[in-house]
């Protein structure tokens, strides 16, 4: 075993290790929370307009079990096959995940914002069954349908659970006013329906759990959109129970069993979201407050507004688009005891605004979907580095090693690989690319980082997007970072490009709410604090850039955008 | 607004009847109105909104010193020079006192629909019909001797208390309903948005027919000065407020509450003082024209509101 300097690092209440923690897979976690904190407010869902359904644990436990019946006695699915679901965050969703883990079937995740083609590519590779859709987004079906397994389609409405009058002003100002609701000309069966013939059937779903031990795939979370062919992650029961375990030791006594409102804004078919908002904190009892869609931000000032939200996980972006909101910086959040960030890398500025402006510390983690997601992030009673991801959550091993697996010597930087109880069995159906990443145990992770003397680590940036300047490596994260700490720049996308001389050249993208700073000025501010090589060589001042459904900006959009228009100009 | 067109009827065509029916209707749609808008609203937005005085000193200052001065000089540059009708200084003393009044419910209206800070309009329209009391008579009394008149008017306390009253009851209990349940208060400021949709037309389809005549009788000078009060506050507000760098939001707030009065207590308070006047109908000729017009200018303005200011605003970073 390596040396693991972190371990000190861990403050008095967090655990080096976790121990065997008695569960015997999902169902059995989750049914443990539902008992103890049955009468409490599990999941409240809330609109821009403050319009609001809200379902205790005892609520999600039944309807989930009612759902899993339905799946198994209705559709006679059986063990193992997979579930498609494809829904933002709504109040059905919880209960369609936990009763897919509950009648042992295998839940696989789908953006809903998917096009055609992405929803065939996924729903074939997993050989999807059955599809739990929202009914907004069930026009792209009927070309999808024929070139897929999928034997039933199950409808969910977004104000499912809603009171009686509320639910049904929603669907008039969905139906007249935005016109979101197509025709559905394919068979479906609507949620409720398919609700109410689980729970008219008397079957055991206890029964059904009976060969789901901590080994066996609970989901197929696809990734990779952003590097090539998309493939689907086996998270097992196992991966999913430890991660929430570790996550939970690792945040101690920060955290106050069956006291705690998150505020779910990131979606839940992203694995940050599903096992930081909606595991851990079903797990100890906590609110979520779900969010159907947080853009544009001001989407969130309701829920900001009407409850007391004591974290909130995101990302960079979304950090950064409230800190740029008017009345998010007239009235921070009260009560917020954290905030947790992940997803992609959290620039210092951002992290001391968000300090400065709410009170309260926000903490950086990192993680992958291959790894459930957490693999480390900074201890909230110890220190907190700033820039860093902090050290390995309990019972996880974290390495930078070079190119033959050896590991690099402390603050060098080399690949960052894992060894845990998080680390996914495989790639479904994908032995070649698993045996690529995993080795020995180590999951690779393709990204660089460094660690420090006492075991803080430091994403430098992903191995792919590092640039060649005439045999130099820049990454793009530090020049992004320093145009981003400049006023008026709202977000930057920095990549390379191929070119003759230097084999590449630096581009930044940048967006800025008034044109001001100028390209000159940039310029002129990296040469200030930048090496030579590491300036941009051409900036572009965009209105948008390109972003994944959590809000990570898409590089490999930017790249192949600037080398076709390039192209085309030539 | 709404008892303005029925009076403005009442003495230009003496011979037509009060329809309380629609004067009863439009009263409760106001009431809805603001019922909605209450709904939408938090006390911490009015605490806010006190916290920073600066935009209710400036919206006083655009409401009593910047659109009195504006009216002024419309009557002395358009309406005195170019008029050739008969008691024009009775049309000049409406105009006056339709300037001097303070905003009402209406700049409430398209302050929400403008996505201005509704809570510093509501703030500013309580703030401005207090000031009334002293301020109205005072601009009025400047003016009216410049322009030779020597009048002198008194504002009603009580109605100056009814226009606070019809404004902060149904705020509160709209803000009360929204803390006892969020779904309640969405759904009331939902109904409320939308009955102030149809508000718009409703009035106007009921105050062309009546008063067609009032419309093809008014010589042009009148119309600049009714028509170009309401656009001229809205403007030269805006751009003083933008002028000294106040958040486009508030901007937009303070130009839409300098621009519209309150036609209703214009009227009201012509009536109560001037009802013995042989010129009487000349005095309610400017705030009868006005109360038509500014909504429709306010209408556009406010479209043209939505279009720029949004489109700068949401530079923010897009995310998911």
């Amino acid at each position: 075993m390596t040396e693991r300097p972190w371990v000190k690092q861990y403050p008095e209440d967090v655990a080096a290790e976790i121990t065997d923690f008695g569960y015997k897979n999902l169902p059995d976690m989750l049914k443990a929370a539902s008992t103890e904190y049955a009468k409490q407010k599990a999941f409240t869902q809330v609109m821009p307009n403050g319009m609001n359904g809200t379902l205790t644990f005892k609520q999600i436990d039944q309807h989930s079990d009612s759902f899993a019946k339905y799946l198994r006695e209705e559709l006679g699915l059986s063990a193992g096959d997979r579930v498609a679901v494809q829904m933002p965050n709504c109040l059905a969703y919880p209960i369609v995940a936990f009763g897919i883990f509950k009648a042992g079937l295998v839940l696989v995740n789908t953006n809903p914002l998917y096009t055609a083609s992405e929803m065939i590519h996924q729903f074939r590779d997993s050989g999807a069954k059955a599809l739990v859709v929202v009914d907004m987004f069930a026009d792209r079906l009927p070309e999808v349908l024929g070139k897929t397994n999928i034997e039933t389609v199950v409808t969910v409405k977004i104000s499912e659970f809603f009171p009686r009058v509320v639910a049904g002003v929603i669907r008039l100002v969905q139906r007249f006013w935005n016109r979101s609701l197509p025709p559905i000309t394919v068979e479906h069966t609507p949620f409720q329906k398919a609700l109410s013939a689980g729970a008219s059937s008397s079957a055991d779903v206890e029964g059904y759990q009976k060969n789901v031990d901590l080994d066996t795939v609970a989901a197929l979370q696809y990734t990779g959109g952003t590097t090539g062919v998309s493939k689907g992650a086996m998270l097992t029961h196992g991966n999913l129970v430890a991660n929430t375990v570790q996550m939970v030791t690792m945040l101690g006594k920060n955290v106050r069993p069956g006291l705690e409102t998150i505020l779910t804004a990131l979606p839940l078919y992203h694995i940050f979201a599903f096992t930081v908002n909606l595991l851990a904190f079903y797990h100890f009892g906590g609110r979520n407050i779900l969010v159907p869609s947080p853009r544009p931000p001001s989407n969130l000032r309701r829920a900001f507004e009407n409850y007391k939200v004591t974290w909130l996980s995101g990302v960079n972006t979304l950090f950064n688009a409230l800190l740029n909101e008017r009345w998010f910086q007239d009235s921070p959040p009260k009560h917020l005891v954290g905030s947790a960030a992940g997803g992609m890398s959290l620039h210092d500025s951002v992290a001391i605004n968000w300090e400065k402006l709410t009170k309260s510390p926000i903490v950086e983690g990192y993680g992958l979907t291959e790894t459930s997601p957490v693999l480390s992030f900074n201890p909230m009673g110890g220190k907190s580095k700033l820039g860093s991801i902090g050290i390995p959550v309990p019972s996880t091993e974290i390495r930078c090693v070079d190119e033959n697996g050896k590991e690099v010597p402390v603050g060098q930087p080399g690949e960052l690989a894992a060894k845990g109880p998080q680390i996914m069995k495989g790639y479904w159906q994908r032995d070649d690319e698993t045996a690529n990443s995993i080795k020995d145990g180590w999951f690779h992770t393709g990204d660089i980082a460094e660690m420090d003397e006492e075991g803080y680590f430091k994403i430098v940036d992903r191995k792919k997007d590092m640039i060649l300047v005439s045999g130099f490596n820049v990454y793009p994260n530090e020049v992004e970072e320093l145009i981003a700490s400049m006023p008026g720049v709202t977000e930057v996308g920095v990549i390379g490009f191929p070119d003759e001389k230097s084999g590449e050249k630096v581009h930044a993208f940048v967006v800025s709410s008034l044109r001001e700073p100028s390209k000159d000025e940039i310029i002129a501010y990296c040469r200030e604090h930048l090496a030579g090589y590491k300036v941009p060589a051409k900036i572009t001042i965009v209105d948008e850039l390109p972003k994944s459904p959590i809000g990570k900006i898409l590089r490999r959009e930017l790249r192949d955008g600037a080398i076709a228009s390039e192209s085309k100009g030539a | 607004m709404h008892n303005l067109m029925i009076l403005a009827e009442e003495t230009a065509n003496a011979a037509t009847v009060v329809n309380e029916f629609e004067e009863t209707l439009l009263r409760i749609l106001v009431v809805i109105i603001m019922f909605g808008l209450g709904a939408g609203l938090t006390p911490k937005d009015f605490r806010l909104a006190l916290r920073r005085p600066w935009g209710l000193v400036i919206g006083w200052f655009t409401q009593f010193i910047i659109m009195p001065l504006t009216v002024y000089l419309l009557i002395v540059s358009v309406l005195l020079p170019f008029s050739v009708g008969e008691g024009i200084l009775f049309v000049a003393l409406g105009a006056l006192i339709m300037g001097s009044v303070p905003a009402g419910t209406t700049s409430n209206l398209f302050t929400y629909f403008s996505k201005g800070n509704l809570a510093l309009s509501v703030t500013m329209t309580v703030n401005s019909t207090l000031w009334a009391f002293i301020m109205t008579p005072f601009a009025l009394f400047i003016y009216s001797n410049l322009l030779g008149l020597d009048e002198s008017l008194a504002v009603p306390f009580s109605e100056l208390a009814i226009v606070i009253l019809g404004l902060m009851v149904p705020v509160g209990l709209g803000m009360l309903l929204r803390k006892y349940s969020a779904n309640v208060g969405a759904v009331i400021e939902l109904i409320g948005s939308v009955v102030g949709l149809l508000f718009i037309p409703f009035l106007i389809i009921i105050w062309v027919p009546r008063n067609w005549q009032l419309l093809l009788t008014t010589e042009w000078p009148t119309y600049v000065v009714a028509i170009g009060m309401g656009l001229a506050g809205i403007t030269v507000a805006y751009l003083l407020t933008r002028l000294i760098r106040l958040h486009p939001m508030n901007a937009r707030t303070i130009a839409l509450e300098t621009g519209i009065n309150n036609g209703p207590l214009a009227i009201a308070v012509i009536i109560a003082v001037y009802i013995d006047n042989p010129g009487l109908d000349q005095i309610l000729l400017v705030p009868a024209l006005y109360s038509l017009f500014i909504v429709l200018i306010s209408a556009a303005v406010t479209l043209v509101f939505r279009r720029a200011n949004l489109a700068a605003e949401q530079k923010i970073p897009s995310l998911l």
